[in-house]
């Protein structure tokens, strides 16, 4: 068979419109006809927008119709035509006009393609880009919601430091004050001090003597006190507790002094005593005493009576292991946990007396020897251990 | 900014009195190129974009003031005052009309008259009142535009091309006619479609002419005759021509029927 061109409009595979100069239909192929399953009599002589749906034609006429008129055609323009069962055909059509010298209208011609593909297509474009519109809307908000509450957190966190460092102004203020404050009350202390011995060297009555010996005693108690503050001071101020490490020595009789010190002031309790000491010791004497006192000391107040109080001490690899022990109710947890912090006063509502400062000088005066002071308490005992070099090292830089 | 740059403004012709052209959705100030010429030598023709159409300043567009017709009203107001321009013959396409209804409310003493192209107070029907629409053909208008913008930049850019038969479309043309934000386009379509103006017909004192043409699928024929009864002061003009852009289709009938008006 050859092709014919009457077959080739009819049956091409696209639809074929041609409209008069008042946009009505004056031709059309079968083509058009059998996808919308219409008779080409029911579309000839009707206006070209029957065919089309009711967004169609608006959009034809307010954006194809000026387009066509001022340039005299339009490509791949998206419609849709409106079959016999109202079913909707998308298409995409070309046009073009033909007029004649004059530039009057003569008809225009419109070729229709299916894109019912194409069209769905773009139309998950369209929508994905929407999504991914908002998709970035929605990611730039949480971006600025971000940035503001990092902004309001470093807000916080600057306004938390700044009231920090006021108080750890503060508390250095403080800390120095207490300083001077005991430095000053030295002073008159240590003149007291020399009234009262200038005092015992004359014949007093015996109630003379009995007030001077209360107020020796009270003169002394003060001094301590002061000392104590004025360690923690140093050791607050980040100085450590100043030691003085004398040359090499033994340590026996330093303990042996505290010993009989706690036993003559507490002569109903028992100080069982076991010293493993060969080597000598390079510490502060003084100061070593003072830790062991204050050790002893709180054993015998917070030990079981009926126990003895325990002071063991030995040498392990170049190191002075020195503990002391009691019995009795163990320490609680919540206690433990800041037993050697400055002011720490046992439980509430205890019997202890004092600053509540005896155990973090003792620890100071362990770190300061380059040393530990540990606590271990159970049902079993209570001991504290000081584990520290026999010799000095190099100088270590104090704990804070 | 300058109101002039913002609407894209263009003033040319002499004479006492103005003329100002209108565009309706869809396209620009182009639509007018074969009618305000016949004007020319008489009057001073004023041509604009309303803001988000041709070569507008899209970045003065925004949601809130275009989110109903006064705000491109209040636009043209004060195009007209930057201008100086009193007593002007307003002639507007489609929604433009009802946009000149609104400004010369307004500001009625800007206008001498006004022109009305194929308008419509309302689109969508209500009750006894048929404006050829319902709402679910609005909506589905609306998402036709998506499709149609899909391919925009393709189909619909730069999309005149020179003719060698249309001498008319000067080198400027080729590459601007009828070229929509595709965003602003929807929101246009949206504001436009869903407008209800019948209340503030009553309210226009202006001299008014209502042309309308035979088959307007975007405004019937009873639309326009709606609009004209509603008007207390206008004339009707039934046109030959059909479809609903006249002054595209068939400039000499429109153009005639103005010079009658006037």
């Amino acid at each position: 068979m050859t092709e014919d061109l009457e077959d080739l409009y009819e049956r091409a595979p696209c639809g074929y419109v041609s409209l008069d100069r008042h946009a009505r239909v004056v031709k059309v192929n079968t083509t058009i006809c059998t996808w919308l399953d219409r008779s080409a009599k029911e579309i000839l002589g009707r206006p070209f927008h029957e065919m089309l749906s009711v967004p169609s034609r608006m959009f034809f006429e307010t954006h194809f119709a000026p387009l066509l008129r001022m340039q005299g055609f339009f490509h791949e323009v998206a419609v849709d035509l409106v079959a016999n069962n109202d079913e909707r055909l998308p298409v995409l059509a070309n046009a073009m006009e033909r007029r004649d010298a004059q530039g009057n209208l003569l008809f225009t011609r419109i070729t229709v393609f299916k894109a019912a593909e194409r069209r769905r297509y773009e139309r998950e474009m369209v929508e994905a880009r929407r999504a991914a519109e908002k998709a970035h809307a929605a990611l730039g908000k949480l971006n600025n919601e971000l940035e503001r509450r990092v902004e309001e957190t470093v807000a916080e966190r600057l306004k938390l430091e700044r009231a920090l460092q006021s108080e750890r102004k503060q508390g250095d203020l403080r800390e120095q004050f207490i300083a001077v404050l005991g430095h000053d009350l030295k002073n008159p202390l240590a003149a007291i001090d020399s009234g009262l011995r200038v005092l015992s060297r004359e014949q007093l009555s015996d109630r003379g003597e009995q007030v001077l010996s209360l107020v020796g005693k009270s003169t002394n108690r003060m001094v301590e006190l002061i000392d104590d503050v004025l360690d923690f001071a140093r050791g607050r101020l980040g100085e450590g507790i100043p030691v003085d490490r004398s040359p090499p020595g033994p340590l026996t009789p330093v303990l042996q002094q505290v010993i009989e010190e706690i036993a003559s002031s507490n002569p109903d309790r028992e100080i069982v005593v076991k010293l493993e000491l060969s080597s000598d010791v390079e510490c502060d004497r003084h100061r070593l005493a003072q830790m062991v006192s204050n050790l002893l000391g709180n054993a015998v107040i917070h030990g079981d009576p009926e126990r003895p109080v325990r002071l063991e001490a030995r040498e392990e690899n170049g190191r002075l292991v020195l503990s002391v022990i009691n019995h009795g109710k163990p320490i609680p947890a919540e206690v433990r946990k800041r037993l050697f912090h400055p002011f720490s006063r046992g439980e509430p509502g205890g019997t202890h007396k004092g600053l509540g400062l005896g155990l973090y000088i003792a620890r100071e005066i362990a770190v300061a020897h380059g040393g530990t002071l540990r606590v271990k308490s159970d049902e079993m005992e209570t001991r504290f251990t000081l584990r520290m070099p026999l010799r000095a090292p190099t100088p270590r830089a104090p704990s804070k | 900014m300058s109101v002039l740059h913002r609407n894209n403004v263009a003033v040319r012709g002499s004479g006492e009195k103005a003329m100002m052209f209108a565009h309706g959705f869809g396209c620009d100030q182009n639509m007018w190129r074969l009618v305000y010429p016949a004007f020319e030598d008489e009057y001073r023709i004023v041509l604009f974009d309303h803001v988000g159409a041709g070569k507008s300043d899209l970045s003065a567009y925004d949601h809130d003031k275009y989110a109903d017709l006064q705000g491109y009203a209040d636009d043209v107001v004060e195009i007209l005052r930057e201008l100086e321009l009193n007593d002007v013959i307003f002639v507007g396409h489609s929604v433009s009309a009802m946009i000149g209804a609104l400004a010369s409310i307004k500001a009625p003493a800007l206008f001498e008259s006004i022109v009305m192209v194929g308008p419509s107070p309302r689109y969508i029907d209500e009750g006894d009142y048929k404006g050829g629409f319902s709402q679910s053909q609005i909506e589905e208008l609306l998402d036709f535009l998506d499709d149609n913008h899909m391919g925009w930049s393709a189909a619909m850019g730069p999309t005149i091309m020179g003719n060698p038969d249309r001498p008319e479309l000067s080198e400027e043309l080729v590459n601007s006619f009828c070229r929509t934000d595709p965003d602003i386009a929807r929101h246009f379509a949206r504001v436009t479609f869903t407008s209800d103006n019948r209340d503030d017909l009553s309210r226009v004192n202006t001299r008014t002419l209502v042309l309308q043409c035979e088959e307007d699928v975007i405004a019937a024929p009873h639309v326009g005759q709606y609009v004209h009864e509603k008007l207390p002061n206008s004339e009707f003009a039934l046109l030959e021509a059909t479809g609903h852009c006249p002054h595209l289709s068939a400039p000499d009938e429109v153009i005639s029927a103005m010079r009658n008006f006037l």
